[in-house]
């Protein structure tokens, strides 16, 4: 740790170097604020601020904050975000100055084609590449599954980005795991991004702002997953009047009231949804069905208050479940988080934010009591942490950002115990888990000349395993020999990482740009998941004495360049990534309420390769994108094949073409179209009869393929008509998912014939034929 | 509890549907499949030499003739015959065999021919001493599926000192009725190690299911076994073969047998406790 410390320092010491290693002979003032909605007062995240007389500029961060330090000059700033009027000021620089300046959001005026404003640039001119932004209303505009719009869904569409199985929540980035994903709701972990089985996700885009993906080259603020950085961030409740929004779908109706406590200073948003499905159940005619439930709810909260121009705190949470029983068994899982916030100025060059996160995981699996079998079995995983991270905009040329966060973890694999008088199962405690997870970062942006921007960061992770502790000691071959039982409070396992962030930006002519990356990252947590789907009840465990911490490097090149006053964006990036100690499980892996999960954890190395083109359109009419990925991504880990397999994840060919066509005032349309080729499987090769039973003998690991996977979605929205002062508007939805009705495949199963059992065939299931919805939302304004 | 968590999806499940497709498959290497074993009375003292066979075989398997088997337990016990010309490939010990609870078997197959790698075979099997069945009960829950199910319970004492494993399997009216290995019960002690078990579900019985539903005036006859780890992880690998429900199922694998030279199968060697029970009216 004093080795880390002193690295640390000697970095801060280099950047601040840096920062200062620029004569200042002009005298420099600093202009900062806050960019926001007109309309509603919510802040702006990722605007932009362009200086035209030095075509530089910056964008505003999380909070929509800014500070940008030029030499005195009188200046036009031009303030700009998507789906905004942009708005220029003159600004006369002799002294500091402050600013908040509010955007209007573009009316949808057709004939108005002429952009006369520039649009962002960001997708050339920021130093970062793998990430991509989109805000809601562009999630909302995706055709979804039963007319359910979510963000995971849309994530899924992207270049680089894979869904693990039909429906499924799981991801993979790049070729890894889907728990090499981190997922940030308002910086709080969720841990289980999956609601009903991953149909749907937790994200209520009613209660959601905007979401940001990153590939590669993650933040050094960002540390703990090998993958990726999904950071979702809650809306902010309208601080100059009330709203109320609302959907009503075919199986899931949802709504959110949002206003000000106190105009322009405080306000609140809460939003719920909950599905229906199970309603309908008791009419069915199935007996087995009738007594079924089967549903999910949530509820998005937040609260947020500006104190005064240098301070804001912001209160936000989530809670949600899903619920399922039947006469055999019930169930309930769901994921809880809460987050406090403190933005402080410290000054306009200074900025800084402390957040305290809470987050807890927990399921339970049970059977109606007053039985012999009845049991019951809960698990759960809960984080605390704290973290503060400093902004600081030295000058022109330099940005450092700097911060620390500590996070406690408390993980429950298991307990398993009979209920009532009557059962004859005893109570099994699986040795619960504590940890402490910390990690120090510094990274300065630095423009050298005109031309060149480079990130540099350094991030420190530190691990730690804290009694009450048990650790199971294995022989090379993975039997139990023995056992080390600490006690509370006791530190008996430690790592760290040292993990360099690198980045470069070439702008070759304000137009087109080449950027370089390079990212270390390490990961303390995994999850015990075995199959490609997963459920509710795998288990997160930590890096022990027999699980050393995952790494990742990933190098990443790429090309940019914007057309058509950036309306057009265009990128192709191509990427490797090596992993090491990364996690397989055994053949036959039971891994649910085990005391020796270690025992089945097979580890080895990974590496996956890949090229992503990107077209990204921003045009009036037409929005969206189109891409085409080709990755592969393998695994090596001798115990399980001695020779690379490729990951469950490997699907070479990808396309995605998600567009939006706004073809007149009140209506649109939209299309997605995904195609991928079929996942790595492993198939039968001969066959043994045994106990009557003709049993598969399998080729070696993912030897074959699924067919190809593609699907068609489409959507059309109307609009009700636009007036002024109109307090009550709607829309409504019809959307079809899996337009041609293609039977993708979910799994195959390799089958015996009930009649003559010597035949067997291989038998296809797939989740969805076509599927059409409808879907009503409205929004209702006063004030 | 996974099986009951699996049960638990059947809804959603339900939603999915199923097609036969062609699938091109290629042809490993043929290997020798043992099937079969021996108990502490006279019940099971038979052993099936097969060959293993491309998977849309679609025939009975091929079976393995003239072989010499031998069943040890350290030193020379007895010879399987092949029950020719009747039943090639079966090969049965003398009916005065019994085995030994605490004993460890072996079974040594000499092939008349290489198969796979080799041509000489070995299983072990160790025979598990079982909790002695006291009693059973069968109850007709109306509420579960169409037209109700039977559940067979049992009645027992779990010895306590060491971890057993048991497998399950039932007669109606003297006829075996969990006649294949998919319909076989098995359980470990985990959750009731040293403990009275005091009706544990053993069988869920379909009664939409004709061949296998009880009636009032029938004979249930339960039979326990204690068998090995090795037996019981192979018994739920078989079960499960050849599905994948990408919520639960793990890769695909082979089933992880006892026969050496990378063989398939699994000689088992496993005690016996039974009871009996005549169903009373619903």
């Amino acid at each position: 740790m004093k080795f880390f410390t002193f690295c640390f320092l000697i970095f801060l010491m280099l950047t601040a170097w840096s920062a200062h290693a620029f004569p200042e002979n002009l005298k420099k003032y600093t202009i900062s604020g806050k960019v926001t909605d007109k309309n509603d007062g919510e802040s702006l995240v990722g605007a932009t601020i362009f200086i035209q007389e030095l075509k530089t500029g910056t964008t505003t961060d999380q909070y929509g904050r800014f500070s940008l330090t030029l030499p005195e000059g009188r200046y036009t700033i031009t303030f700009s975000f998507i789906g905004y009027t942009s708005t220029s000021k003159e600004i006369d620089l002799d002294k500091d100055i402050s600013l908040k300046m509010e955007l209007a959001t573009e009316q949808k005026e057709l004939h108005e084609v002429v952009v006369k404003s520039e649009k962002s640039d960001q997708n050339v001119a920021k130093p970062e590449m793998s990430v991509f932004k989109m805000d809601i209303h562009t999630i909302q505009k995706i055709p979804a599954l039963m007319g359910e719009v979510d963000v995971i869904k849309a994530i899924q569409l992207l270049p680089g980005v894979q869904s693990v199985s039909e429906g499924s929540s799981g991801y993979s980035v790049r070729g890894g795991a889907p728990d090499q994903n981190l997922i940030l709701l308002d910086e709080a972990t969720v841990y289980n991004a999956s609601h009903l089985m991953g149909f749907f996700s937790v994200f209520n885009n009613d209660a959601v702002k905007d979401v940001k993906l990153y590939k590669g080259d993650i933040p050094a603020n960002y540390g703990g997953r090998l993958a990726s950085v999904l950071d979702v961030r809650m809306d902010e409740g309208d601080s100059k009047g009330f709203e109320v929004n609302g959907g009503i779908g075919i199986i899931a109706s949802r709504i959110t009231v949002e206003g000000p406590i106190k105009k322009d200073r405080c306000s609140f948003i809460v939003s719920g949804r909950r599905t229906y499905a199970d309603l309908f159940l008791p009419l069915s005619s199935n007996k087995a069905l009738q007594n079924n439930r089967l549903y999910f709810y949530d509820i998005n909260a937040k609260i947020n208050y500006v104190i005064d121009d240098n301070n804001t705190v912001f209160l936000s949470g989530y809670f949600g479940r899903d619920v399922f029983s039947n006469q055999f068994a019930r169930m309930s899982w769901g994921n809880g988080t809460g987050t406090f916030r403190w933005n402080h100025v410290f000054s306009k060059k200074l900025f800084f934010n402390l957040t305290s996160v809470y987050s807890d995981y927990r399921y339970l699996l049970g059977t109606p009591t007053g039985t012999s079998n009845s049991f019951e079995w809960n698990a759960n995983l809960k984080d605390i942490g704290i973290k503060g991270d400093f902004s600081w905009y030295i000058n022109t040329k330099n940005t450092l950002k700097f911060g620390g966060a500590v996070t406690y973890h408390m993980i429950n694999p298991g307990t398993a115990s009979g209920t009532g008088s009557e059962t004859v199962y005893t109570s099994i405690q699986v040795p619960k888990n504590y940890s402490i997870e910390s990690g120090i970062y510094a990274t300065n942006e630095q423009k050298i000349g005109s031309h060149f921007i480079a990130t540099y960061g350094l991030r420190l992770s530190l691990f730690q395993s804290i009694g009450p502790g048990t650790v199971y000691h294995y022989t090379p071959n993975h039997v139990v020999i023995d056992s080390t039982v600490y006690k509370a409070g006791i530190i008996y396992n430690t790592y760290g990482g040292i993990e360099p962030r690198l980045g470069l930006l070439y702008d070759i002519n304000g137009k087109s740009s080449v950027k370089a990356s390079y990212a270390r990252t390490y990961q303390y947590l995994q999850l015990a998941q075995n199959s490609s789907a997963g459920t509710p009840l795998d288990i997160w465990f930590p890096a022990s004495p027999n699980i050393k911490p995952q790494i990742g490097d990933q190098v990443a090149l790429g090309y940019f360049r914007n057309f058509r006053h950036n309306t057009i964006e265009t990128s192709v990036e191509v990427y490797y990534k090596w992993m090491q100690n990364v996690i397989d499980f055994k053949n036959f892996a039971q891994l649910l309420l085990v005391d020796t999960l270690e025992g089945q954890v097979r580890t080895g190395k990974g590496y996956s390769y890949g090229v992503e083109f990107l077209v990204r359109l921003n045009e009036k009419i037409v929005s969206g994108w189109v891409s085409y990925t080709y990755s592969r991504s393998f695994r090596l880990i001798p115990e399980i094949d001695p020779n690379p397999y490729p990951a469950p994840y490997d699907k070479p060919n990808n396309i995605s073409v998600v567009l939006n066509f706004q073809l007149a005032k009140r209506w649109s349309i939209s299309a997605n179209w995904v195609y991928a080729t079929g996942a790595p499987v492993t198939f039968p090769t001969g066959r043994a009869t045994i106990g009557g039973k003709v049993i598969p003998i399998y080729s070696d690991r993912n030897a074959y393929r699924y067919q190809d996977y593609h699907r068609l979605d489409l959507a059309v929205t109307f609009y009700s008509k636009e007036k002024p002062n109109r307090k009550f508007s709607w829309d409504l939805n019809f959307s079809v998912y899996n337009a041609y009705n293609r039977h993708n495949t979910w799994s195959i199963n390799f089958v015996q014939d009930n009649t003559d059992p010597n035949v067997t065939y291989a038998e296809k299931v797939y989740l969805f034929g076509i599927i059409p919805s409808i879907t009503f939302n409205f929004h209702f304004k006063h004030g | 509890m996974v099986k009951l968590f699996s049960g638990l999806f059947i809804l959603l499940l339900a939603a999915g549907c199923t097609e036969s497709i062609n699938v091109n498959l290629d042809n490993s290497y043929i290997r020798l499949v043992v099937d079969g074993g021996i108990t502490n009375d006279s019940l099971q003292r038979t052993v099936i030499l097969s060959k293993s066979a491309s998977y849309f075989y679609n025939q009975p398997p091929p079976m393995v003739s003239h072989a010499i088997v031998t069943l040890t337990d350290g030193s020379f016990l007895d010879t399987l015959r092949e029950q020719l010309p009747g039943k090639p490939g079966y090969y049965m010990l003398d009916s005065t065999f019994r085995g030994v609870i605490g004993k460890t078997y072996s079974l040594d197959v000499k092939l008349s021919e290489v198969i796979g790698n080799s041509a000489e075979y070995t299983s072990t099997c160790k025979i598990m001493k079982v909790a002695r069945l006291d009693s059973v009960q069968a109850e007709f829950n109306p509420d579960i599926g169409k037209d109700g199910h039977w559940l067979v319970k049992i009645f027992a004492q779990e010895p306590g000192d060491e971890m057993n494993f048991y497998m399950l399997k039932y007669y109606r009216n003297g006829l075996l009725i969990s006649d294949s290995i998919q319909k076989w019960s098995t359980s470990d002690d985990k959750y009731f190690n040293g403990s009275y078990i005091r009706g544990l579900t053993a069988f869920y019985i379909n009664n939409s299911h004709k061949w296998e539903t009880l009636h009032p005036g029938d004979t249930l006859l339960v039979q326990m076994s204690g068998i090995t780890k090795e037996y019981y992880d192979f018994i739920q690998q078989v079960q499960q073969a050849g599905y994948q429900i990408p919520f639960f199922s793990g890769p695909p694998a082979n089933v992880e047998g006892n026969v050496s030279e990378g063989g398939v199968g699994f000689f088992a060697a496993y005690s016996n406790s039974y009871a009996k029970l005549v169903i009373p009216a619903k």
